[in-house]
């Protein structure tokens, strides 16, 4: 995932014809499609299919039912605590890895990436024995009625931290390989720390800000596991879109499942969407320039 | 005096990248740091700039002590060697970009921003680039428009970072004479960085050569090349070919030094063969 | 722009706040129950709510919790605001006090060991019960696969593992060395284990996985409206009496001023309405005059305890359930 970014920022290398005969393009093609196909395509009709089988007005219904409405306000809600969050610490974190070298630089990358490798499952129950009644806080929370788990701020909590990575993932790489010489220019000419910051540096990865969000929005408001920790299950209150498809699921009520799933999915493709025009634009207005430069840049820094 | 550098030192870990340097740089003039990679060249033009800072030593612009300002309050224009230029930004508001991040009140007004970039770019022979950006640009024309852009600011003091390294041969040429035409008609206390002895001897009215982090020889031109005060200066410079001569007529008639006779072990009907990369005069 | 996005993200912290710290004025409770009781409870609050406001002229809201017993009674131990909690065994309810959340003699403060309702366990399967499938006996003939979550981490399972048990014993002749043996082979027959009631009933009816579903009697009622005509239910001549317990949660309770209303909540269980509403949703009825109402919508079948056959669920959850306890001696999976 955190490759995208500079696949973003290379040159597309001249097409060539293949060499390969005709029966192996066929064949490979063919597998390619029926994978697609079955496990893409197919999926995501059915989702639809479910959700309209009971007609329209079903539909409707469904995902204008209070309970549904609260889960989608919820899910909202959720992202846009946990993408704004994500943009600040994303962009500070980028910024520092990827400008500087400092004692406890690799721990911090590594950090980054935790949520990413733990479960989410583990995630939500480190917030459980964080916030929850026996955890290291509780006493003190129930002490001064604050509620952390079982509630909205549990909820956005686990949704930051799951979502934590992509911001910051997608841009250390680009604030790595556009060093620090622009910024070094900025200080000569006389602009101050911020002047340099919102001028110089932010303008360079605001591509890669934006593709980061995208991904941690679409994490934000898909998170199942997690959330499902530490949210309590009161309907109408503290379930998110991914968890009221599965109470609903669970209550025979499948075409009301699959309409509130198809919300999801929609909110997937409309993200697909805008990535897809991001990464378009991300190419058109900021093809790098000749990357015989860049890479002497790299040589001669290193030398 | 332009610039005073004394007694800096700089260590990166062990590596002492300058030791006890001292030089000093008349108003107008303009001085090459000459030396092989690793002698410390580009770090003490980046001590001058405020861009590092040294262990010890202070550095003087314009005869004030400049050792604790930072690189945004020293007024001197530095052009990087790969150019650094704002890659997000036309060719013009990377000119303007010094003018625009001004403190308000010394700010100039948009339409003086714009009339002094129009002449800058003019300066560098760029005005119908202006809406570029620097990736669209060739080499010669980023390095012209990397300058136009450190003059903007109207700085004290130029510093250049091996400003013909990255351009081809020709390019390099052309833009070595048109900058020294610039200097010239200028005056701008400048000193530049480089690895090559022909773009130091050729260009600077001074050279500074450095290695191992020292000052080996500081001098004209015709000084270091003369009388090389050290075996490093003597070998570093030894490879350049001079030929002392006369014109005559429209041809120049080179003599040829006894030593280098017996050298190249001459005998009579031989013929001498020079390949030089260019031959260039003053 | 970003303007505007602060102050949508205010809006929302405000929300969150009002959602996540406002305490509940004695306005609200909050029952956490297990999985198969949403249709019940949600009958049954619309009817509490309308019966307080006739009583007190107060409104009252009653939010809901469902999921996992097992799982519910962890969530109210770890913080989640319980004011009663309705769950599928008393051992869950025993963890909920054993954290000092509800006091110890729970059991004793309402009727009926505080088990409004009852269920057992019956057989759901398919249509005209092609596998001739009558009691218990025949669910170990060969080629019968039966349908039952994984009684270490399902509530429901456990009463299943345990009504199959119970009936061995009783067999004239019935030993504890004959119980385990039967049961042994019962589990032989399971070719999946789900994790959750709710999951093994999908695999039986949705995916049509199996020949018989062990499952509490009130889900094959609802398994049987949601696939109408395709499903019958075989009562077997013994069963398990299942007594899913509630008690108000004291610790929460205390702290949010809501004794009274949340005691009487569970106390309406227990009235004519309650019963007749736990009835409908095809819960086993206390009150004697509601059941012989209902008499004709529920099987006759001979029902056993836990306290009487398994000295209670302390001891049961120690005996067959733990690690490296009975259910682990007799199940290996892929077999």
């Amino acid at each position: 995932m955190a490759g995208n970014a500079s696949r973003l920022r290379t040159h597309r290398p001249p097409r060539r014809r293949l060499t390969e005969p005709a029966a192996v393009r066929w064949t490979l093609t063919a597998i390619a499609l029926v994978f697609v196909g079955l496990f893409l395509v197919l999926p995501l009709a059915s989702v639809f299919i479910e959700a309209f089988s009971r007609g329209l007005g079903a539909y409707r219904s469904a995902i204008t039912e209070p309970d549904a409405l609260a889960a989608l306000r919820l899910t909202f809600t959720a992202a846009a605590f946990a993408v704004p969050a994500n943009l600040v610490f994303g962009v500070c974190a980028g910024w520092a890895i990827g400008k500087f070298r400092f004692r406890g630089r690799g721990l911090l990358i590594t950090l980054i990436d935790l949520p990413f490798a733990v479960s989410p499952v583990i995630s939500g129950m480190v917030f459980v024995l964080l916030f929850g009644r026996q955890g290291v806080l509780g006493p003190w929370m129930v002490e001064h009625d604050l509620r952390v788990v079982f509630a909205v701020p549990g909820i956005i909590l686990a949704t930051i931290f799951v979502s934590f990575p992509f911001v910051a993932r997608e841009i250390i790489p680009i604030m790595e390989a556009t060093g620090t010489e622009e910024e070094e220019a900025a200080r000569v000419l006389g602009a101050g720390g911020l002047q340099t910051f919102f001028r110089v540096t932010l303008p360079n990865v605001k591509w890669g800000v934006l593709y980061g969000v995208i991904l941690a929005n679409a994490r934000a408001m898909g998170e199942f596991g997690a959330v499902s920790v530490v949210s309590g299950h009161i309907r109408g209150e503290t379930n998110t879109l991914p968890l009221h498809v599965e109470i609903l699921y669970n209550e025979y009520n499948f075409q009301a499942a699959f309409a509130v799933a198809s919300l999801l999915a929609l909110l997937a493709l409309v993200t697909l969407v805008i990535k897809t025009i991001v990464e378009r634009r991300a190419a058109i207005t900021e093809s790098p320039g000749d990357p015989v430069e860049s890479s002497e840049w790299v040589s001669k820094s290193a030398a | 005096m332009g610039i005073e550098v004394r007694g800096v030192t700089k260590r990166f870990g062990s590596f002492v990248a300058l030791d006890d340097v001292s030089l000093q740089v008349a108003s107008g003039e303009l001085v090459a740091l000459l030396g092989p990679s690793g002698s410390g060249k580009t770090t003490l033009l980046r001590i001058i700039a405020g861009l590092d800072h040294g262990d010890a030593g202070s550095v003087l612009l314009a005869g004030e002590d400049a050792t604790a300002r930072s690189a945004r309050d020293r007024g001197v224009g530095f052009v990087f060697q790969h150019y650094a230029l704002f890659r997000h930004m036309t060719v013009f508001e990377n000119v303007a970009f010094g003018l625009r991040v001004r403190p308000r009140a010394m700010r100039p007004s948009d339409a003086d921003i714009t009339r002094r970039v129009t002449e800058l770019l003019e300066l560098v022979q760029l005005d119908y680039l202006g809406a570029r950006r620097p990736t669209e640009l060739s080499g010669g024309q980023r390095q012209r428009v990397a300058l136009a852009r450190a003059l903007a600011v109207e700085p004290k003091v130029l510093l250049l970072d091996e400003p013909f390294g990255a351009l081809d041969a020709k390019v390099r040429l052309e833009l070595r004479q048109w900058l020294r035409r610039l200097h010239d008609e200028i005056h701008l206390t400048s000193v530049f960085v480089t690895h090559d002895q022909e773009e130091a001897l050729e260009l600077a009215d001074r050279v500074a050569i450095m290695n191992h982090g020292r000052i080996e020889q500081d001098g004209s031109p015709d000084a270091v090349m003369e009388q090389p005060a050290t075996p490093f200066v003597a070998a570093f410079l030894g490879s350049v070919n001079i030929f002392h001569g006369r014109l005559e007529g429209g041809a120049i008639r080179v003599e040829l030094a006894a030593s280098e006779i017996e050298r190249m072990n001459l005998k009579a009907g031989d013929t001498l063969y020079v390949k030089p990369r260019k031959v260039a005069g003053r | 722009m970003i303007y505007h996005r602060f102050r949508t993200a205010a809006v929302a912290f405000g929300l969150a706040l009002s959602l996540g710290l406002a305490p509940a004025h004695g306005q609200a409770l909050l029952n956490v129950s297990y999985d198969p009781t949403r249709e019940l409870y949600q009958d049954f609050n619309a009817a509490f709510i309308k019966y307080w406001q006739a009583k007190t002229g107060k409104t009252v809201a009653i939010r809901q919790s469902h999921g996992g017993s097992g799982g519910q009674g962890r969530a109210v131990i770890d913080g989640l605001d319980a004011d009663v909690v309705t769950l599928a065994l008393a051992y869950d309810v025993d963890a909920v006090a054993q954290s000092g959340l509800i006091r110890a003699d729970w059991q004793k403060r309402l009727p009926e060991n505080s088990s409004p309702y009852t269920s057992t366990i019956v057989f759901l399967v398919r249509k005209d019960n092609p596998k001739a499938i009558k009691d218990w006996g025949d669910l170990v003939k060969p080629g019968v696969q039966i349908i039952t979550p994984n009684p270490k981490t399902s509530g429901g399972a456990r009463w299943n593992y345990l009504a199959a048990w119970g009936y061995a014993l009783k067999q004239p002749g019935g030993t504890e060395a004959k119980a385990r043996a039967f049961v042994a082979e019962l589990f032989k027959h399971v070719p999946v284990l789900d994790s959750g009631a709710r999951g093994s009933t999908t695999t039986f009816v949705q995916r049509g996985l199996g020949d018989v579903l062990l499952a509490w009697e009130n889900e094959a009622y609802l398994a049987l409206d949601e696939a109408p005509g395709k499903l019958e239910i075989v009562v077997p001549s013994l069963s398990i009496l299942a007594e899913p317990p509630v008690a108000v949660v004291d610790r929460v309770v205390d702290k949010k001023g809501t004794r009274e209303i949340a005691e009487a909540y569970l106390q309406y269980l227990y009235s004519p309405e309650g019963q007749e509403i736990a009835a409908r949703r095809h819960y086993r009825p206390r009150d004697p005059k509601v059941a012989a109402k209902y008499a004709s919508t529920f099987a006759k079948v001979n029902l056993f305890t836990i306290d009487e056959l398994f000295g209670g669920w302390q001891k049961a959850q120690k005996t067959h359930f733990a690690d490296g306890g009975l259910f682990d001696q007799i199940y290996t999976p892929g077999r």
